[in-house]
């Protein structure tokens, strides 16, 4: 087997801060390497050394080889001929990556014109023949936002994939996704393996990495600790990191003992709602108890989110009635939603945030210093601005912020889907904990089944 | 696709048509009442737009108020004039006894000319140079653009085309000063609204296109193996055209405002030319069908500019 790809002691700084130190990797044509880690341990910064196209500010050093081509790691613009030809790059978040004022044929079409040098009639009878291969055939003439997540995925999938690049690098093609979405991906790059192209997929998503096979290498810190043939680096991990990272994974996780269970606050009876045409639910009821920990689980776009924007009264259902325990007060009710750097006023400090809070409703400023030391979150981030602390801090300082106002019901909306396995983990716990400590209720919407059942105690299937 | 693509353009139309009826309704009533509360005897005005100050007397400004019935109650001639509103009828000058339809039919072409111009002139500078601008910000274009920018927005239009009167007639001779007997003469009136016009709109080109260079998806363009040009062309200018276009129907305020001021100052036979001397002489037909030309002018562009934001963004159809 060829040699598809490989790195000789890349190296990644920042003015003198390395943040990817002495790495070396390589792969063969046909086979996968997975590189696991945490968000923020270089993995992206690795895919974009690859690439060339680093930040500015950010200096490489070292070798990158790919197919036949070698080149300094420094010197980006050599690879630029490279980009669609030799290396394909699969995009975060697809839904984005798609022009929205093109269909999306027209999208996979170009990468066959201009890309390999189709003529347009042909590139374009290619790209009908790709989307129709990947089940899109009726969504040939549609646009961007006319279609799912995961269509997009695979459009974008087709659009990389017509430029046969021997190496296919993918950077978090999970993020966001539910388990169904995440299987067809990994589909999508099990077939480009079988058809001899080298895939490098960048992941925090252990799921993914099992699914591959191949090789792995667990990243920490901008070095790599751990590097190996997938089944004995998942099975017999060797560095504590590993370990940690694995038993981050859902399944693995410690079943919560049931708490007390009071009376019932929030009733949804006989609940319907569709959206245009579409029926999300019907006569669905539901029942929230002080105290309870409730997972509403499905896939995306089941209604999750709507369900629990009617409990909280934030919309009107179409059919039936939600009752409020009488004395619950408006502000019992609380949500956290899904992606806090949204949450949060991007211009205006966390404490200033905080702050305006408490004297908007007269609370007691003094509840909040046992508050931040009980979500392990150090007084000295509140002088940051909400873009300039991680993922997980902030989701933290959102739960802080909303149990400030001691709630009766947190309504979590997947608080920690955007974040990496042990920040995951470590938040969910910290937010089932606080809500056992101040008695709320805990409503938690998740696309994944493993958090469902190891953080609650009652399920609700969304049909 | 066809039913779907076709109701939008239905709805924008439909919306725009009663906001045009609306717009006519309220506007022809305002312009009768500020007519009627500006100091001084129309009658008077009127009778000295005729025969010259020198020869207006007690008794000719009480025959043109007897002629026109200025001296009806105002709402008897608020009813007759929504009557004629309603029968298309603008009337007759009180000054010049022609047909107000002729003059403005006349008169709109001028105006139309003028402002296609400084249109299509601003739409040639301002993108350009905001897109110029956009591919590096911060870099040396985007800052003279800024100045540049900041300094034409902040001159009235009349300023403006004084100086580019003086500039380049006076001093250069190259350009007619006023009026409209050469093919040139269009060129400083237009270049004047245009500047004006091409500092907003080259900001907005900048941001967008600035915000189009950092999306996702053009980033994956490249990254597919498209080269600059192709990126530019093919995911760039497109989706940096939507809010650009969806700017100009604002801009279409400063056209018609700048179109009043610049036809005075350039003798430049149009609509707004009309409406000042009109005003000048209390001429209360040609006033409201000036203005009420100019108010359907309004709809009507913005109806153009609603069009070409569903025909470029495809999000909006849907």
């Amino acid at each position: 087997m060829s040699l598809a790809f490989q790195v000789d002691e890349l190296q990644v700084r920042a003015g003198h801060n390395v943040l990817i130190d002495a790495l070396s990797l390589s792969l063969k044509a046909g086979e996968a390497l997975t590189l696991l880690g945490e968000s923020g341990a270089g993995k992206s910064l690795l895919a974009q050394a690859i690439m060339g196209n680093l930040p500015s500010g950010l200096r490489a050093s070292g070798q990158v080889r790919v197919g036949q081509h070698t080149s300094p790691a420094g010197e980006g613009a050599k690879r630029r001929p490279l980009w669609g030809r030799q290396i394909g790059l699969l995009p975060q978040e697809p839904w984005l990556a798609l022009d929205p004022t093109m269909r999306v044929r027209d999208q996979v079409a170009e990468t066959h014109a201009l890309v390999t040098a189709v003529r347009w009639p042909e590139a374009r009878t290619r790209a009908a023949h790709d989307l129709d291969a990947i089940g899109l055939a009726h969504a040939r003439d549609h646009y961007p936002h006319q279609i799912s997540g995961g269509m997009a995925q695979r459009v974008a999938f087709a659009a990389v994939h017509a430029g046969a690049a021997p190496l296919l690098i993918v950077d978090e093609p999970t993020k966001g996704l539910d388990a169904a979405l995440r299987d067809d991906v990994v589909a999508l790059l099990q077939q480009t393996l079988a058809e001899g192209g080298a895939v490098l997929t960048i992941t925090h998503d252990v799921a993914v990495a099992r699914a591959l096979g191949g090789s792995i290498a667990v990243m920490q810190q901008g070095q790599i600790v751990e590097q190996g043939d997938a089944a004995s680096v998942l099975n017999a991990p060797a560095h504590a990191y590993t370990r940690a990272l694995l038993a981050a994974e859902p399944a693995r996780w410690p079943d919560r003992p049931p708490t007390q269970i009071g009376q019932c606050l929030i009733q949804g009876r006989k609940l319907g709602k569709r959206f245009g045409h579409r029926l999300l639910f019907e006569q669905l009821d539901i029942h929230i108890h002080a105290g309870e920990r409730l997972a509403i689980q499905g896939g995306s776009g089941s209604g999750k989110t709507t369900l629990g924007n009617i409990l909280l009264g934030l919309i009107a259902p179409d059919h039936g009635e939600v009752l409020r325990a009488p004395g619950l007060p408006r502000q019992g009710l609380q949500k956290l939603y899904q992606d806090p750097a949204a949450a949060f006023a991007p211009r205006l400090s966390l404490g200033q945030a905080l702050r305006d809070l408490i004297r908007l409703h007269r609370l007691d400023g003094r509840e909040l210093g046992p508050l931040l030391t009980r979500l392990r979150l150090s007084p000295s981030l509140l002088e940051r601005l909400p873009g300039q602390v991680s993922g997980g801090e902030l989701q933290r300082i959102a739960l802080a912020r909303l149990l400030l106002l001691k709630p009766a019901v947190i309504f979590a909306d997947e608080p920690t889907s955007r974040l990496d396995p042990l920040t995951q983990q470590e938040t969910l716990t910290l937010l089932a904990d606080t809500a056992e400590t101040h008695g709320c209720a805990l409503v938690l919407v998740t696309h994944d089944p493993d958090i469902a059942t190891r953080l609650t105690s009652t399920q609700l299937q969304m049909p | 696709m066809n039913i779907q693509g076709i109701s939008p353009v239905a709805g924008v139309l439909g919306r725009r048509g009663l906001q045009a009826l609306l717009v006519a309704a309220l506007v022809g009533t305002l312009s009768f009442f500020l007519m009627r509360m500006l100091p001084g005897d129309a009658a008077y005005r009127i009778a000295a737009g005729r025969y010259g100050y020198d020869l207006v007397s007690a008794a000719a400004a009480e025959a043109v108020r007897v002629e026109l019935g200025l001296d009806q109650p105002w709402y008897l001639a608020l009813v007759g004039w929504w009557a004629q509103l309603a029968e298309f009828d603008l009337g007759t000058s009180l000054v010049t006894g022609h047909a107000i339809a002729d003059d403005i039919a006349h008169q709109l072409g001028h105006t139309l000319l003028l402002a296609f111009c400084a249109m299509a002139l601003s739409l040639l500078i301002g993108p350009a140079l905001g897109i110029l601008a956009g591919l590096r910000p911060g870099g040396a274009i985007d800052r003279i653009t800024l100045l540049g920018a900041t300094v034409l927005r902040a001159f009235p239009p009349f300023v403006l085309g004084i100086l580019l009167i003086l500039g380049l007639s006076v001093h250069l001779g190259y350009l007619p000063a006023a009026g409209h007997g050469e093919a040139t003469s269009v060129v400083l009136p237009a270049l004047t609204l245009a500047l004006g016009l091409a500092a907003g709109s080259c900001r907005i080109a900048r941001d967008a296109f600035s915000q189009v260079v950092n999306s996702p998806y053009y980033a994956f363009g490249r990254t597919k193996g498209l080269s600059d040009r192709q990126v530019l062309l093919r995911h760039g200018l497109r989706n940096a055209a939507v809010p650009i276009v969806a700017y100009l129907g604002m801009q279409m305020v400063f056209i018609i405002e700048g179109v009043v001021i610049l036809e005075t100052l350039f003798a430049w036979p149009g609509i707004g030319h009309a409406l000042i001397h009109a005003i000048f002489w209390r001429d209360v037909p040609m006033i409201q069908g000036c203005v009420l030309v100019f108010a359907l002018l309004f709809v009507t562009l913005n109806t153009l500019v609603d069009l070409a934001c569903l025909a470029l963004d495809p999000r909006r159809r849907h």
